[in-house]
């Protein structure tokens, strides 16, 4: 038989509850089980603290294991010392722009452009227009690329392609562009394994046309893809995009300085490189089956900044990276060097060698093109993942001169 | 198409639609896609003599 204390009506009439003679209050539900007691050291809950709805104003946790929260929002605090075991910290998509390198793309924002310097280019297969994003297209003059400084807020530049045509694509057709990720820089999602990571991929969009638009994930042996697509609902308006996808847990996933991973962007893609969306699959796909195609309307245009690669199952902020890092990390992969000159004093009849110093280290021996501004003949001499150095005959006043640029793209 | 280098201190392969040299290094590229011209048959230009 239940029984229940009631307080005074009146908010002069407490109700007193009185400990007992060592000062420990107890709250029983089951005999001499406590469901909570009280005492002079503070308050303990032996089992599961449970709550439809619940606001703690204020209060400190002297030390506490909780085993679950299912579902929790904490608009502010601070924690002294906190250690999250499993799980994950949230924040709005937008929002929270800790730099912690965690954003494995390189050049997102759509900044460096050392090929072209901001000029409109039309891509040839496997041609590169802003650093580190590499155009794939199975017919030439469909479209063109270049930097734009059109942007959403909280951005400069963007990478604008512009349709040249209304193209049919053809079953083997393909158009794209696409980041490699080096193993090395994807190494600890530990792809291709049982303890593969999720990744979430980020990024602002705007384009003429709406409707459904896709690209894939793949591997560097291109024999494992992931399609996947999302939605622009809005022509001409910028949209953030967010895809969060399971790591693959086979095929082979370099973790060396060769392609760890693709991320490919497509712009028209025929069935033979579409596959079923949101799934991994054993094959090379570089878009979602029915996704639009960018190339089929004249004049279409397709922006695309922000893009951000990283682990776990929500995007977070963009890791703006200041911009001398951003540029290094693009000139592992390719350089531009300036023109190296050995004065008249120095050169002989012999061999005449010029030498530069690459200003980051490669991230394999680069591809070198040289270009002769001083001298005659010669022609490459050395080529490492550190320097170059060409030799070329003495012009009349006995120099010679070379600049060069180093490719070590993946 | 290509043509073998022997100039240098390294041996290498010049492209030669942009002259550019191409360092025989597995990790490279364009070293790759050279490799996968020559196994469809095709041969590079031997390289000039080496001048004294």
């Amino acid at each position: 038989m239940a029984t229940t204390i009631t307080a005074g009506i009146t908010t002069s009439t407490a109700l007193n509850i009185t400990t007992d003679t060592s000062g420990v209050l107890n709250f029983q539900t089951a005999g001499s089980v406590s469901a909570m007691t009280i005492s002079s050291t503070g308050v303990s809950i032996p089992g599961a603290l449970i709550a439809n709805t619940a606001t703690i104003t204020s209060a400190t946790i002297a030390s506490a294991t909780i085993g679950t929260i299912t579902s929790a929002t904490i608009s502010s605090a601070t924690v002294a010392n906190l250690a999250i075991g499993s799980g994950s910290v949230t924040t709005a998509l937008g929002q929270g722009n800790a730099s912690t390198l965690k954003n494995r793309i390189i050049n997102g924002a759509m900044v460096i452009d050392q090929r072209n310097s901001g000029a409109s280019v039309t891509p040839t297969n496997g041609q590169y227009s802003l650093d580190r994003w590499y155009f794939f297209v199975s017919q030439s003059s469909k479209l063109t690329a270049q930097q734009s400084s059109t942007a959403p807020a909280g951005f400069n530049n963007s990478l604008l392609i512009t349709s040249s045509s209304a193209y049919s694509i053809g079953s083997g057709d393909f158009f794209s562009f696409q980041q490699k990720i080096e193993g090395y820089n994807v190494g600890d999602l530990n792809w291709g394994t049982a303890n593969a990571k999720n990744v979430t991929l980020s990024f602002w969009v705007q384009s003429s046309l709406t409707g459904t638009f896709g690209g894939a994930f793949g591997n560097g042996a291109a024999n494992r893809s992931y399609p996947f697509t999302y939605s622009i609902p809005v022509a001409n308006t910028w949209t953030q995009i967010s895809i969060t996808i399971a790591g693959d847990t086979t095929g082979t996933w370099a973790t060396n300085n060769t392609a760890g991973l693709a991320v490919y962007f497509s712009l028209g893609t025929g069935s033979t490189l579409s596959g079923t969306a949101g799934a991994w699959a054993a094959g090379n796909y570089q878009n979602a089956t029915g996704a639009t195609s960018v190339v089929g309307t004249n004049g279409a245009t397709f922006y695309i900044t922000g893009v951000q690669l990283e682990v776990g199952s929500s995007a977070t902020g963009f890791e703006y990276r200041q911009y001398g890092q951003e540029f290094a990390l693009c000139q592992r992969y390719y350089e531009v060097c300036s023109t190296t000159y050995l004065q008249a004093a120095q050169a002989g009849g012999g061999s005449n060698i010029v030498t530069g110093q690459y200003r980051v280290t490669k991230r394999a021996t680069p591809t070198l093109t040289l270009t002769q501004v001083v001298g005659s003949g010669g022609g490459q001499f050395s080529n490492t993942v550190d320097n170059w150095s060409a030799s070329a005959a003495v012009d009349g006043n006995g120099r010679i001169g070379w600049s060069a640029t180093s490719s070590a793209e993946l | 198409m290509y043509k073998l280098y022997n100039q240098g201190v390294e041996p290498c392969v010049i492209r030669l639609s942009d002259g550019a040299f191409i360092p025989f290094d597995p990790a490279n590229s364009d070293y790759q896609a050279y490799l996968k011209w020559v196994n469809e048959g095709n041969i590079a230009q031997l390289a000039d003599e080496v001048k004294a």
